[in-house]
């Protein structure tokens, strides 16, 4: 059930931020709102104790997709759905789109938020793989400062971030990347609509005459947070690009995951399917041109 | 009979379609009544347990709290039940299943009625807990009813010629042992009734999302200790049954009655998602091992089924629904020697009853994936072994009986789907593929860590990925109710003095379309087009008692009842037109396109709406009932012989999927469904059930499995309960073979079960067809797949915590 709570749907950032200075302990932000009602149902502990809630949806400016020359912005209240139709995302963020056609259903996706997904730092959040191999940076606001931070100095451990209280998330900052990249975005979940990922990767790839340049790898759902894999990108910088690397690399992955979570009840069926998966996705990316 | 229909067959957009697309059809919890009171049930947190005291001074001086309804309120019948009376209203005497209420809440503010639900103390006896159903019948198991001195709640036996004979003649023998999961109706509309009690002693008001109004008004009738008439029972529109609705309505619907008529005003109870799944029944897990013999041609000689349902903690229609199994078990397959043993057992699992399918999904899995293993190993097709051993004209059933004066249309089906899917052909191509087997990882007591580290050759490239399978199955079953119970349906057609006309039928309509099919069946015979037929909502008062709507029985009993009733019209209709227009016994009177005419007098010719207004003049009574009783059958309950049910329809299903050999995932392509089910009455009807009963179907193959921990349903909502979405399942192509019957309307007899029952079959052969290996439990879901078992999670985390 809703707790009794109250509701404020103020039109402007400087009004949000004022509020939540004033209500630091009992206020909490929502955006589309598809991680706290359901949060409500099950009386999760996380939005028990709500007393207060921001309605940050009738904020012009936050709803905003905008481009500059270098990088692109997603506004805090930008939908899901608003970046599987935006022409600047098929084209300069091909992975994000992919992970956000994948998310829940039409309906979620047309109120579930980026910034909400980044925010709620869910294990099986789909767009944070594809926004963490991007070097996504997050601007957070408060009524006395500015900051801004990368995408994985954000994200600290399941459902907790480095937004304070008196903060607001106000927009993710991608710069565009070079167009050498090829990647893609892969997603297991149970059923091909509204499933929680299983297991999700993103990569990106650039190669200089078949040896690795550059490889960022992030993965989600199968580690305890989404998180770049730093060692196995350093791993297969200037080693040639053909199966061989690819089924080293992907060892290496199954070895590293098994070290960061230990054996769990899925291990049995998850770390091998994680090897082979990461491996076919790396052969995927390796064979586009 | 009539060969040339003007309506029958043809695509009607069902009635209640409209309204309920644009949100004004109104459901259960759309009905609103003044001054209605809340029920808020309490529970425990136990399995098994006995209850020593129930103590509510914490909260019954609450300002929340208007009443607090326990056993101690009810008048008549404290234990209820369809067959058995197990069942408690509330309990008072023992806890034997977590979704077990003691006492109900009943206020005004549900929110604050939960609070308190937690603040009752319930004194408890824990008991030992008996949740596998495997150990139900030792001597040192608990007792979930003492006073019925067993666990086993019902065994059929069959017994058909001498199977040690059989074996002996056998060339090959197969035995295996396949299992099924407890599986959730999910009904998008969870449970909510209102009871209201009439002034002046009228007795009470029911109107919920009922499944069977006359099965709710004899229970609560039991319950309140009042005769039949003082309880009236209406559905309102329903939001999903599947059969699920029965039962815990009766149950849900008591409870409401005795807390209205204590407080006087009307009383809802509406379950969220999490208490339905609860408290709910379940389908029925089935534990089925089958021992197999046949020849080297392929002829079966013998088949020994041994079979064991966990009825979980009360009986419900465990007995109906085991009874089919027994007599289906063998497959649409004629077997001289049977020997099966059908057995349902007590646990302190969720209880397990009526749900689409009634017993036959579980067996159809498990002996049309055997059929294929024969074929196998015999190097024949899936096709040829179910041509040598499929039932044909004149065939006799395991149960003895012989299949005659119909059309026994199996082989039919089964060429039909065959044909359309190119079966064989690709069958053999996808068998050539099995070189490369799914890397499945040995299970070691102990995970050893570098087991799940893959070595360089275990790795699968992309394009061995998926591996393409197709696969077969086919069943015959039994229409309506068989040898269950007394089968008849009554149905009432008022036509007005404008032409305009009332239809009811003592069936209710659960989603399936049946009014639409109803009203056609009236179209065809009075010539009255559909639109002008309002069919009327469905009061207990107001029709004969025409048993519950289950078993794919609507169509063939109901459609009976309706058929007679609109020919009682007709024939006096007729006999009045025939005095009037002083015509002869060989002049054709037609009744269609909204006129009645004489064919080749055309002076004789009047408007449907200018003879309604003749005959009112006239008299003539312009209403009727119309009744259809179920042809006899019989049955020997010791040696499960006899004539088991009065027709039987037939189907086959081919099942096209993809499976990934690295993660276990299997897309469903393509599924044709062949169905005969007799005559189709509404072709969109007709397409609409096989659409939604292969889906479901699909869901039992791959998806679905309600896991327990001790006895407690894990999954309580659909972000953990995964039921198949648009996406999950590609085509469905539905055939119909109308064979011919001389029951029900034209031969019309049953379809929304069959289509689901074959599903699970044909896709468990088609992914062996994938991938050459054979699964024996269900779902086939990813870890199966892969692992060949399940795993779970000791603690199941919601996806957001």
């Amino acid at each position: 059930m809703i707790p009794k709570l109250n509701y404020v749907a103020p039109l402007s950032l400087k009004r949000t931020l004022k509020i939540l200075s004033e209500n630091k302990k009992k206020a909490k932000i929502l955006a589309g709102g598809t991680d706290i009602l359901p949060g409500f149902h099950i009386n999760s502990k996380r939005f028990r104790d709500i007393e207060l809630l921001v309605d940050i949806k009738k904020i012009g400016e936050l709803k905003l997709i905008k481009e500059f020359k270098d990088r692109v912005e997603i506004g805090a209240c930008v939908t899901f759905s608003q970046i599987c139709e935006s022409d600047t995302f098929k084209k300069f963020f091909p992975l994000l789109v992919k992970s956000a056609e994948t998310v829940g259903s039409v309906q979620i996706r047309n109120r579930a938020t980026v910034v909400g997904n980044c925010v709620n730092n869910a294990p099986c959040a789909d767009s944070v793989p594809p926004l963490l191999v991007y070097d996504a940076k997050i601007e957070i606001q408060s009524l006395k400062r500015k900051r801004v931070i990368s995408l994985q100095k954000f994200l600290i451990k399941p459902y907790s971030t480095a937004l304070k209280k008196n903060e607001v998330v106000t927009k993710i900052i991608i710069p565009k990347p070079d167009p050498d990249f090829k990647g893609d975005f892969y997603k297991l979940g149970r059923r091909r609509a509204v499933a929680i990922s299983r297991i999700s990767l993103a990569l990106l790839l650039k190669k200089k005459a078949g040896i690795i340049d550059e490889l960022r790898i992030a993965s989600g759902a199968v580690t305890p947070i989404g998180a770049r894999l730093h060692e196995l990108e350093k791993f297969a910088k200037d080693k040639k690009a053909d199966s061989s690397t690819f089924k080293e690399l992907s060892i290496l992955m199954g070895k590293k995951v098994l070290q960061i979570t230990g054996l769990r009840w899925s291990s049995e069926y998850k770390l091998p399917v994680l090897q082979q998966v990461f491996y076919q996705l790396l052969e995927k990316v390796n064979e586009e041109e | 009979m009539k060969e040339k229909f003007n309506v029958i067959g043809k695509p009607v957009i069902r009635q209640d379609g409209k309204a309920k697309v644009t949100g004004q059809a109104k459901f259960a919890d759309d009905y609103k009544f003044p001054n209605t009171l809340f029920g808020v049930m309490v529970r425990t947190k136990s399995t098994h347990a006995i209850i020593k005291n129930i103590d509510y001074s914490e909260i019954e001086n609450d300002k929340n709290i208007v009443t607090i309804i326990d056993a101690s309120d009810i008048k008549g019948a404290k234990k209820t039940g369809l067959i058995r009376k197990d069942q408690p209203v509330f309990a008072f005497d023992k806890i034997v299943t977590p979704g077990d209420v003691v006492a109900m809440l009943v206020g005004v503010d549900v929110d604050e009625l939960r609070i308190l639900a937690k603040k009752v103390k319930i004194e408890l006896e824990e008991l030992p807990s008996l949740t596998d159903p495997e150990k139900s019948l030792d001597p040192d198991s608990p007792l979930i009813h003492p006073e019925f001195n067993t666990n086993l709640v019902v065994h059929h036996p069959l017994r058909k010629g001498d199977i040690e004979k059989g074996f002996n003649e056998s060339d090959y023998i197969i035995e295996q042992t396949y299992t099924t999961p407890h599986i959730e109706h999910a009904y998008i509309e969870p449970e909510c009734v209102t009871a209201i009690p009439l002034e002046g002693d009228k007795g009470i008001y029911i109107i919920g999302s009922i499944q069977n109004p006359f099965t709710v008004r004899r229970i609560v009738a039991e319950v309140l200790n009042f005769p039949l008439n003082k309880v009236r029972v209406e559905q309102a529109e329903l939001g999903g049954s599947f059969g699920g609705k029965d039962d815990i309505m009766c149950i849900l619907s008591a409870r409401a009655s005795i807390a209205a008529l204590k407080t006087k005003r009307p009383v809802k109870i509406k379950y969220t998602r999490e208490e339905s799944i609860l408290e709910s029944y379940k389908r029925h897990p089935y534990r089925m091992h089958y021992k197999v013999g046949y020849t080297k041609e392929g002829k079966i000689k013998a088949m020994k089924i041994d079979i064991l349902a966990d009825a979980g903690a009360y009986c419900s229609m465990t007995p109906y629904v085991t009874w089919r199994s027994v007599v289906q078990a063998t497959g649409p397959y004629e077997i001289e020697n049977v020997w099966t043993d059908v057995r349902a057992v007590y646990t302190n699992n969720p209880y397990t009853g009526a749900m689409r399918g009634f017993g036959s999904p579980q067996i159809v899995f498990a002996q049309e994936s055997l059929m294929d293993d024969i074929a196998v190993s015999l190097g024949l097709t899936p096709d040829e072994i179910r041509r040598i051993n499929g039932y044909r004209y004149g065939s006799i059933t395991a149960s003895g009986q012989r299949l005659e004066n119909h059309d026994v249309n199996l082989m039919k089906v089964l060429d039909t789907a065959c044909e359309a899917t190119n079966f064989r052909e690709k069958w053999l191509e996808n068998e050539k593929h099995h070189n490369r087997r799914i890397p499945t990882i040995e299970f070691k007591d102990e995970i050893i860590n570098k087991n799940l580290i893959l070595s360089d050759r275990e790795f699968v490239e992309p394009e061995d990925t998926w591996k393409k399978g197709i696969g077969l199955a086919i069943s015959f079953r039994g229409s309506s109710l068989g040898a269950e119970g007394i089968d008849a349906a009554a149905a009432y057609l008022s036509i007005q003095s404008d032409g305009s006309a009332y239809l009811l039928c003592g069936l209710a309509e659960n989603g399936q379309g049946m009014k639409t099919a109803y009203s056609i069946i009236v179209s065809e015979i009075l010539g009255i087009p559909v639109e002008n037929i309002y069919y009327l909502e469905l009061t207990t008062a107001h029709i004969p008692d025409s048993g519950p709507t289950v078993a794919s029985r609507s169509t063939v009993m109901g459609g009976g009842a309706v058929k007679n009733a609109s020919e009682i019209l007709r024939k006096r209709f007729e006999d009045f037109l025939r005095s009037q227009w002083q015509l002869t016994e060989d002049d054709l009177i037609v009744f269609e396109n909204n006129k009645i005419y004489v064919k080749g007098k055309e002076k004789f010719s009047l408007s449907f709406s200018e003879f309604t207004a003749l005959a009112y003049k006239k008299g003539i009574c312009l209403a009727s009932i119309g009744w259809y009783p179920g042809p006899k059958i019989h049955w020997d309950e010791k040696v499960g012989q006899g004539k088991a049910y009065f027709t039987y329809v037939y189907g086959a299903q081919v099942a096209e999927v993809r499976v990934n050999i690295v993660t276990g995932e299997v897309y469903i392509d393509k599924i044709t469904a062949v169905h005969d089910p007799g005559k189709v009455i509404n072709l969109l009807g007709a397409l609409g059930q096989v659409y939604g009963g292969v889906t479901q179907g699909a869901g039992y193959a791959i998806f679905e499995e309600l896991s327990k921990q001790n006895g407690f349903p894990q999954e309580l909502n659909f972000d953990q309960y995964l039921i198949p979405t648009s996406k999950d399942v590609g085509e469905i192509v539905p055939i119909f073979i109308e064979g011919k019957d001389e029951f029900g309307p034209w031969g019309a007899k049953s379809l929304g079960e069959p289509t689901l029952e074959l599903t699970s079959a044909a896709i468990n052969n088609a992914i062996r067809n994938a991938v050459g290996e054979r699964y024996f439990n269900l779902p086939v879901n990813l870890e199966e797949v892969i692992l060949k078992r399940k795993l779970r999670p000791g603690d199941i985390q919601r996806g957001s915590l």
